[in-house]
């Protein structure tokens, strides 16, 4: 019965047209949103599209439990150093340690190096593996000599970090996620990397830039290529995180002893 | 009340004990009982009044009250995660909800299992983990007996406010055994905590973090465990199930009857489950003393080999020498003739593994009136110096649970790790939790905890009994030392000079401060019916037979294959009788079919001594028949009736025998290690050079050792899994 | 009287039939029972077809005595329905009042050249093969020669 489907018949006359437009803006917006409930939206953490992607391993060439990995003399001795911190019988504490050893020796972790450290740890691989998964400091895939990690979480995004991201893939010509050919660049969009007063900002591998411009980015990726790395920090000239239009207090030298005292004392 | 410290040990988690362990230790004697008084603590569970311990935690409290409290990740015999918050609770005065199962109680407080909060933090929670679970209860073999389905009807809400896509979780190939449905998972860690705590294999693990956490063994590689299928039971939700058991059968739909194992000496408890006169699948059954909740592999998967390899139909050879089914009366009138032609040495019998002290009596009272004591077993056991005939001499005296007393165990060419499971799990409990020291002498395995490695040679325990190694200093300042020898190192020649050697090591300790009740010698069997054997009478090893070959031989399930043809005499006849067409049978002229273990009622003697009954779950396929029954039929024929004639009368006799035979569930305990020492002074014979290797040395071993674990399929991809890897026998998925 | 001596006439008709008393008995214990008739044909296997329509109602007017060998097996006390070749067949089993004696059959390509036995009850007889899976597998002896 057409009525009965139609609720505009139970409307009074006077504000029939009104309510007829709500219900009619109402029925759209719930089938908007319905179409909208249907699309299978995916789960992406950071974690996942960045450092390490899928947390099962699969062989690949490079990455294999036959690819070659043995800590060298130097860092033998750092790993000597690192797990004396530990007392006896709790080797296992050091496992990120010794993962960080593993992976600023060989730039990012493949499963021999895990291995390695199970086998200085005397643990399971399993619970280094655990680790390596966790922590999204750990890169289980090869990545470029420079790991750029732009922030574009709210506050960077506000001040606009998607032209720095722009400007870094015009620049190498590399999408989010991509190494470029020559494996120095790494690229990969990041949740907030806790450097938001200075934002829009990047880290590349320890260094933080911060304040940065495209053309900042530009000249830091120049450097970078030409062999030398820029000093880390803010680029507006501003120090470290102080304000950014210049300071409001503490803007002259303290007064010294007997500032604002009665004069007889 | 020895075990009473044991059993709470078993209950508190591994972090508790481990602090505690000092006040377990106290708590043995009997001084202390008033000091634990003063450590009581009075909570309250919906304002019912119930003391415990402190250090209890809030769920326990609560089940000690009769309460029981959801929970997905904590189990009883595993650390506590707490990660899975089912467990929520309010407790009066605590403003949040806690997490019943890792928190401890304190005295006074008042927990409310059924109030507003508690009921909605259940249903919040459950909302949660069932955001990302799939809705594929119809086609999961979980279903029926899935914990997650059972409190989702219970504690859940009847709708989700998720309108997002689900998680999904590439499913891992662990092996032949289980099947992982990773999507199923809720991440409540049981199987990681198991693989780590109990079966000391630390494959499993998390990996990932967050919404993307999934369980796994992150490399492809084979859960290789000999007790991975438990992980198949302790997984709360259908994410781990036995792939041979996969969409065969409902939970509701077959009928569970209880039983005991075979496949090994230690008679782990099982619950059989059956659908229409077929075995579908095995669970363990628990027993405290035994297997706790757990069983091997071997147990729970080779059930597939009682429905393969069978003897169903009596059968003789004809003039060409092949054998062909025949009937009853035909194959009963022939055995009985060739009996009754025979008198005193020419006839004897050789008995296996399987055998149940029904049959064993039976077959003995059968040959005897013949005029034949002519009774043998497969497995050899040193009759030089005190033999059999002192009962402790070939028992695990100390008992399985005994062992988590002990603080020193001493291996002698044994791998306890495949020949019984289940001991292992416990000498690994004792081993982590109470700081048991073990030592091995033998060949070199994997046992999954350290020990001391003493060497191979048997010359050693010459030098521990003579005082001159150092290792018999270590032995001497042990509280509560145990000497295990494994059956497989007495089957040697210079058996009797390792039993004498033991024997001297034993009575130094005893002499020494150990306390006068406390037993130290024990031998780990492999086989179940060993114990019941000797106990009844009939003589190790088969050597006799080779040296006089009978007229006529009568294989009782011997499938060792320990005697050949060709050590017999031309014309001598052999008979079989036994459920399997495995060694014994395609040499037999006549062969009798009788029943497997799930397929009578019968008694079984593990290692301990501990008797047993098995239950019929099954009948026994086409003609086969139960052992004595067989027997029975037989004597009546050839002229030598048995009298018996029911199972309870058989008993009677078994009684009469050996009344430990008929106490079930209890160990009769023997202590004769003094004479016994006595009589092995009188062994003059020396040890060989050759170095201690038990037969099972890997987990490729483990699996076929026995007529069923031979016949069966899903043991046989195990093999080929272990030595080839998972992927070799990964079958085309279903689903 | 004349019954008396109508019972001599068909006690002596049987023992002539029959080929004596020796006969008569070893019919009676084959066959368990006595009958004499018209012999109407020999197959070639040696069983003999009789007919008598007088003395027996219909339904029992036509009989064979089976061969004492049939196919190398001794029939003399193993007898057997299917021991009539389908020629005959038809006759003994009135569906037809012609006999293969004065009614050659016509030849075909599925009537047998040697008439065989019904195989059921033997170790050849035909079993459909079963859809279901097998609950126990049993175990097969391996053959003599083998070992």
């Amino acid at each position: 019965c057409e009525n009965r489907c139609c609720p505009v018949h139970l409307l009074t006359d006077r504000d029939q047209t009104s309510r007829a437009k709500m219900f009619l803006s109402a029925a759209v917006r719930s089938a908007v949103s319905q179409t909208a409930r249907q699309v299978r939206s995916l789960h992406r953490s950071a974690a996942r599209a960045g450092a390490g992607g899928i947390f099962v391993h699969r062989d690949t060439p490079d990455n294999n439990p036959d690819t070659p990995f043995e800590f060298t003399a130097e860092n033998k001795k750092r790993l000597e150093a690192i797990l004396s911190m530990y007392p006896v019988g709790h080797k296992q504490s050091a496992t990120i340690p010794v993962l960080d050893l593993a992976q600023r020796q060989h730039g990012w972790l493949p499963i021999s190096a895990m291995n390695k450290v199970a086998e200085v740890l005397e643990i399971s691989p399993m619970r280094v593996y655990e680790v390596a998964t966790f922590y999204t400091m750990f890169q289980r895939q090869p990545v470029g000599k420079y790991f750029i990690q732009v922030c574009t979480t709210t506050p960077c995004m506000l001040c606009n970090s998607d032209s720095i991201l722009e400007a870094i893939q015009n620049k190498l010509g590399i999408k989010v996620g991509e190494t470029t050919p020559d494996k120095m660049f790494t690229l990969i969009e990041v949740e907030c990397l806790g450097a938001c007063v200075n934002a829009p900002m990047v880290q590349i591998n320890d260094n933080y830039y911060e304040d940065l411009t495209p053309k900042d980015i530009d000249n830091i990726i120049d450097e970078l290529k030409a062999g030398r790395v820029p000093p880390p920090g803010p680029r507006s000239g501003r120090f470290s995180c102080e304000p950014a239009g210049g300071l409001t207090s503490l803007s002259e030298p303290p007064k010294g002893p007997g500032f604002g005292v009665r004069s007889d004392l | 009340m020895l075990r009473l410290p044991v059993v709470s040990r078993s209950f508190l988690p591994a972090a508790i004990t481990k602090g505690g362990a000092a006040a377990t230790n106290n708590a043995r004697t009997a001084a202390t009982a008033t000091a634990a008084a003063s450590n009581l603590l009075e909570v309250f569970v919906d304002g019912k009044p119930v003391i415990v311990e402190a250090g209890t935690t809030v769920l326990q409290a609560c089940e000690k009250a009769g309460m029981q409290i959801p929970r997905f990740c904590y189990h009883e015999r595993l650390s506590v995660a707490g990660n899975c918050r089912m467990c929520l609770v309010e407790i009066e005065k605590v403003p949040k909800p806690v997490a019943a199962c890792a928190m401890p109680v304190m005295k006074g407080w008042n927990i409310l299992t059924n109030s507003e909060k508690t009921r909605k933090a259940r249903e919040g929670v459950m909302e949660f983990l069932l955001a990302n679970h799939p809705l594929d209860c119809p086609i999961c073999d979980q279903g029926g007996e899935c914990d997650l389905q059972d409190q989702s009807m219970q504690f859940g809400s009847d709708r989700s406010r998720f309108t997002e896509g689900k998680r999904a979780v590439e499913d891992k190939n662990i092996g032949p055994l289980i099947k992982t449905i990773m999507t199923r998972c809720i991440q409540c860690t049981r199987c990681v905590r198991f693989a780590s705590e109990i079966a000391g294999v630390e494959d499993l693990g998390t990996t990932g973090r967050g919404n993307d956490l999934q369980i796994g063994t992150y490399v492809e590689k084979m859960f290789m465990s000999e007790l991975s299928g438990n992980i198949i039971d302790i997984c709360p939700v259908g994410a781990l199930t036995s792939k041979p058991y996969a969409f065969t059968a409902r939970p509701w739909e077959t009928r569970k009857t209880e039983s005991i194992d075979v496949l090994d000496a230690v008679g782990s408890n099982i619950v059989v489950s059956t659908r229409g006169g077929e075995v579908m699948r095995i669970l363990p059954r628990l027993n405290e003393d035994i297997n706790e909740e757990w069983i091997s592999d071997k147990t729970r998967f080779a059930y597939d080999g009682l429905k393969r390899q069978r003897l169903t139909q009596p059968m003789v050879k004809n003039e060409s020498g092949q054998l062909i089914p025949t009937t009853w009366e035909d194959v009963l009138t022939r055995v009985a003739g060739v009996l009754q032609g025979v008198k005193g040495n020419d006839v004897a019998a050789v008995v296996g593994g399987l055998v149940d002290a029904e049959a064993l009596i039976s077959l003995k009272d059968m040959l005897n009136r013949l005029n034949s004591d002519n009774l043998y077993t497969e497995e050899v056991f040193p009759m030089e110096g005190a033999g059999s005939d002192l009962r402790s001499n070939y028992l695990l005296n100390t008992g399985i649970v005994g062992i988590e007393e002990a603080d020193m165990l001493l291996l002698v060419g044994t791998n306890p790790r495949y020949e019984a499971p289940l001991f292992n799990a416990r000498i690994r409990k004792s081993w982590l939790h109470n700081e048991l020291q073990v030592a091995l002498v033998g060949k070199e395995v994997d046992l999954s905890y350290t020990y001391d490695y003493l060497g191979e040679s048997p010359r050693i325990l010459q030098e521990i009994a003579s005082g001159t190694h150092p290792f018999s200093q270590v032995l001497a300042k042990a509280k509560h030392p145990v000497v295990v020898v494994g059956s497989s190192c007495l089957q040697r020649q210079d058996g009797a000079a390792i039993m004498a050697a033991l024997s001297t090591i034993t009575q130094n300790v005893l002499s020494g401060g150990v306390e006068k009740t406390w037993k130290v010698f024990n031998v780990l069997h492999r086989v179940a019916s060993q114990v019941a054997a000797l106990d009844l009478g009939y003589k190790p090893g088969v050597e006799a037979i080779r040296k006089n070959p009978p007229k006529v031989l009568f294989l009782l399930g011997a499938d060792a294959g320990c005697i050949t043809r060709q050590e017999l005499t031309k014309d001598s006849i052999i008979i079989y009788q036994g459920h399997h067409g495995d060694v014994g049978a395609p040499m037999a002229d006549i062969i009798l079919p009788g029943a497997a273990y799930t397929e009578k009622c019968s008694t079984y003697v593990n290692t301990e001594g501990r008797a047993q009954q098995t239950r019929v779950a099954v009948t026994p396929p086409g003609m086969a028949r139960e052992d004595w029954k067989i027997i029975r039929a037989i004597s009546e024929l050839a002229g030598v009736a048995l009298p018996y004639d029911t199972v309870e009368e058989v008993r009677d006799r078994l009684y009469e025998v050996s009344p430990n035979l008929v106490q079930y569930d209890n160990v009769e305990e023997a202590n004769y290690f003094k004479q016994a020492n006595e009589l092995y002074k009188a062994v003059n014979q020396a040890v060989l050079t050759e170095p201690l290797v038990p037969p099972q040395l890997t987990v490729k071993d483990f699996y076929m050792t026995d007529p069923i674990s031979r016949a069966s399929q899903t043991m046989a991809k195990c093999v080929k899994a272990v030595t080839e890897g998972a992927q070799a026998v990964d079958e085309p998925a279903i689903c | 009287m004349a019954e008396y001596a109508n019972l001599v006439r068909r006690a002596l008709g049987q023992i002539g039939g029959h080929g004596g008393v020796r006969g008569l008995l070893l019919q009676f214990f084959r066959v368990n029972d006595l009958k004499t008739g018209t012999l109407i044909g020999v197959d070639k296997y040696g069983n003999k077809y009789y007919e008598d329509k007088k003395h027996y109602f219909f339904g029992r007017h036509r009989w064979v005595i089976y061969t004492t060998e049939m196919n190398n097996k001794k029939t003399v006390w193993e007898v057997d329905g299917s021991m009539v070749p389908a020629e005959w067949h038809r006759w003994l089993h009135c569906m037809t009042d012609h006999p293969p004696t004065t009614h050659p059959p016509e030849p075909k390509k599925f009537l047998a050249e040697v008439h065989q036995f019904n195989v059921s009850g033997t170790p050849q007889q035909y079993v459909p093969y079963s859809t279901t899976r097998k609950k126990i597998h049993e175990w097969i002896p391996p053959k003599a020669g083998a070992q």
